[in-house]
């Protein structure tokens, strides 16, 4: 092993991070607010169709971006109308929305499979400091969403700490109907965290068509939606440390296509089922853990709230 | 929102959740027509052509209840565990389990009679898938552990494990680099009814009726959906609810490894990866439009099943097979709602506090 291919290692530990940590993050601040989401997986679909289509019609990964947001945002809508506005089970609903966003996304991108890849999402300026020895490469050199994803991580950990309006939220998720009675409007928060959520699902799934896999196919989001849901766990539902796990989770989608050239013995595939592994580990760590002290996820989580039923 | 808000009907919608499914229906239909017909179809002529390759002929309809057979145990093992208020998530994970089991006996056993083989490539089927969920139930029994996101977890890990064997251990030498077990032995095949169809069916067909009676006229069942409508209550009653989670998790997870010993010896005749096919996660549809009960889980399976054959047939006209998907969610979703207003009617936002009131 070489310094070359360690910083190649390094540097996509940070991308398929950013990827894991963009949808992730999303789906926190639904769960903060009460909200589980299973369909980040069909909304990242949504997003890297809609971020292709928009490469192809404007060439700019800016647009492209923004045009994935807004998709996976209105996709996101859906689950909030039904299982938010109207209260059906949040479960089937999310579910539902993988599946829609999965036939959906294969649907209107039948005609981008197997196309050439469209302009990706470029650096930084930097200059000097992307020629760096090693960490200009792994953190000067990375595309911008590298930094807005960690941008997007200390301003989710501010509001959600340090605002009002992350103190409300996260009332809403706790216990709805004490804030309902706070005069914190129930609905209007958790519809807004929703879609919050299904825009960022909506950038990882940009940033994973035009800069990771390079193309749109069907299936392209190949069950790191699910990774995401399962980040949220490891991270305890804290921006921080769902960050740290993104790394972790991303470095081993990183390794997975490395090991043999590392001359190691395993295979990739047993490796890949890694994530999921050490998410249900981390689930009974934490069960056994809530026997002495109040449990990290958002007590009202899954639950629809209707006033005149509290 | 809007001044809008939910207020409870006296009494609900006439016509129940069969109302709320056929609501659904129509919605998924003008939403799917408007995709349609954005996408330069005519609407009317690709559901014409989908309801003939489902329902057209004698060999239409054995399609379509071939595909109804997995989509049937599916719904029936989430509906199973749905009663008692447990979701099973991990369906599609032990529908895979059940076909590696099932693929493991035969293996095993390659020269044994098929009236030995078969049966015991399902029983196989049916502890595989049943293993598979026994971690979660335990999980959840013992520690309080969340079993949607385990058994949810579980798919991707088994979906590894199969990638695994068919591209390593158990890869046929003879498939040219194709991932895939080898075939398997003739007498293995599950024997037919009907063009496509094969005795799977009536096997689906009997755990259904079996389950629908039983459920229903059981104290087993009883204790079921009064453990899944009040834990307190169920526990007063002197029901154990950790050994019922555990029974109960491990049951709908052996019913859906039977599905995957059924897609294996009826089917698909090898392992593959794809052995699964979407079916756990449709299953968990079709439980929820049949509000778990397992006589509306057959029926919507066989609806499901035309909407995937009418979805594969119009491929050949242009038009993606992903319809059917989009078709499926969108029925989730009008249903789901439709749900809601047979039970809840709008009303104007400051009438509710009248009714908050009166509570």
């Amino acid at each position: 092993m070489n310094e070359v291919t360690i910083v190649g290692l390094l540097v996509d530990v940070i991308a398929f991070g950013v990827l894991l940590y963009l949808a992730a993050l999303g789906e926190l601040v639904a769960e903060k607010a009460g909200v589980l989401n299973l369909g980040v997986e069909g909304m990242m679909a949504i997003g890297g169709v809609a971020a292709f289509w928009s490469g192809v019609q404007f060439g700019s990964p800016l647009v492209g971006l923004i045009v994935a947001g807004i998709a996976a945002g209105l996709l996101a809508l859906v689950h909030a109308l039904v299982a938010v506005v109207l209260g059906a089970d949040q479960v089937v609903s999310g579910l539902a929305l993988t599946i829609f966003g999965l036939g959906l996304s294969a649907f209107l991108g039948k005609e981008y499979v197997s196309l050439p890849p469209v302009e990706q999402f470029g650096t930084l300026p930097l200059g000097s400091l992307r020629e760096l020895r090693i960490i200009g490469p792994i953190l000067f050199d990375q595309p911008w969403v590298a930094w807005l994803a960690a941008a997007l991580g200390f301003l989710t950990w501010f509001v959600l700490e340090r605002t009002r309006v992350g103190l409300g939220l996260r009332a809403v998720g706790e216990n709805a109907a004490t804030a309902d009675a706070a005069g914190q409007s129930v609905t209007v928060t958790r519809v807004a965290a929703v879609v919050v959520g299904g825009v960022l699902a909506g950038f990882s799934g940009a940033f994973l068509v035009l800069n990771l896999a390079k193309g749109w196919t069907e299936g392209v989001t190949a069950g790191r939606g699910w990774i995401a849901v399962a980040l949220v766990i490891f991270g305890a539902w804290r921006p921080g440390r769902t960050a740290i796990g993104a790394l972790l989770f991303g470095g081993l989608l990183a390794l997975e296509p490395r090991l043999q050239t590392f001359g190691v013995e395993v295979s990739p595939i047993l490796v890949s089922m890694l994530p999921y592994a050490i998410t249900i580990g981390v689930l009974v760590v934490f069960s056994i853990q809530s026997r002495h002290r109040p449990s990290a996820a958002p007590a009202a989580i899954g639950r629809a709230y209707r006033r005149e039923e509290r | 929102m809007f001044g809008l808000s939910l207020a409870k009907r006296d009494e609900p919608l006439w016509g129940g959740q069969t109302r709320s499914v056929l609501t659904g229906v129509l919605i998924a239909l003008v939403l799917g027509a408007l995709l349609l017909w954005l996408n330069g179809n005519d609407p009317v002529e690709v559901y014409l052509k989908m309801a003939e390759s489902a329902f057209g002929s004698k060999r239409a309809i054995s399609n379509t209840l071939t595909r109804a057979v997995p989509l049937g145990l599916a719904g029936l093992a989430v509906a199973v565990a749905g009663s008692m208020g447990l979701w099973n998530i991990g369906a599609e994970g032990q529908i895979i389990a059940g076909a590696i089991a099932g693929a493991w006996v035969a293996r095993v056993l390659p020269d044994a009679g098929g009236a030995v083989l078969i049966p015991l490539m399902l029983i196989g089927a049916v502890v595989g898938g049943g293993l598979l969920a026994l971690l979660p139930a335990v999980a959840r029994a013992r520690l309080g552990v969340n079993e949607i996101i385990t058994t949810l977890m579980l798919n991707e890990i088994i979906l590894r494990v199969v990638r695994y064997l068919v591209n390593g251990a158990w890869k046929d030498p003879l498939s040219l680099g194709f991932p895939q077990a080898p075939a398997l032995p003739a007498q293995a095949a599950l024997p037919g009814l009907f063009e496509r169809s094969n005795i799977g069916l009536l096997i689906a067909a009997a755990v259904l009726a079996a389950f629908g009676v039983y459920s229903a006229r059981s104290k087993w069942g009883y204790e079921l959906r009064l453990a899944g409508s009040s834990e307190k209550t169920a526990q007063y009653a002197g029901i154990s609810l950790k050994r019922k989670i555990v029974t109960v998790l491990t049951l709908s997870g052996a019913i859906a490894g039977l599905a995957g010993g059924i897609e294996l010896t009826g089917s698909s005749n090898r392992l593959v990866e794809g052995v699964a096919n979407g079916w756990g996660f449709a299953g968990i549809i079709v439980a929820a439009l049949a509000l778990m009960r397992p006589s509306g889980v057959a029926a919507v399976a066989v609806a499901f099943g035309a909407v995937q054959v009418g979805g594969l047939a119009i491929q050949t006209t242009g038009v993606p097979s992903s319809i059917a998907s989009i078709l499926q969610a969108l029925i989730l979703f009008g249903a789901l709602a439709a749900g809601v207003f047979s039970q809840y009617r709008l009303v104007r936002a400051n009438s509710t506090s009248m009714a908050v009131a009166s509570v």
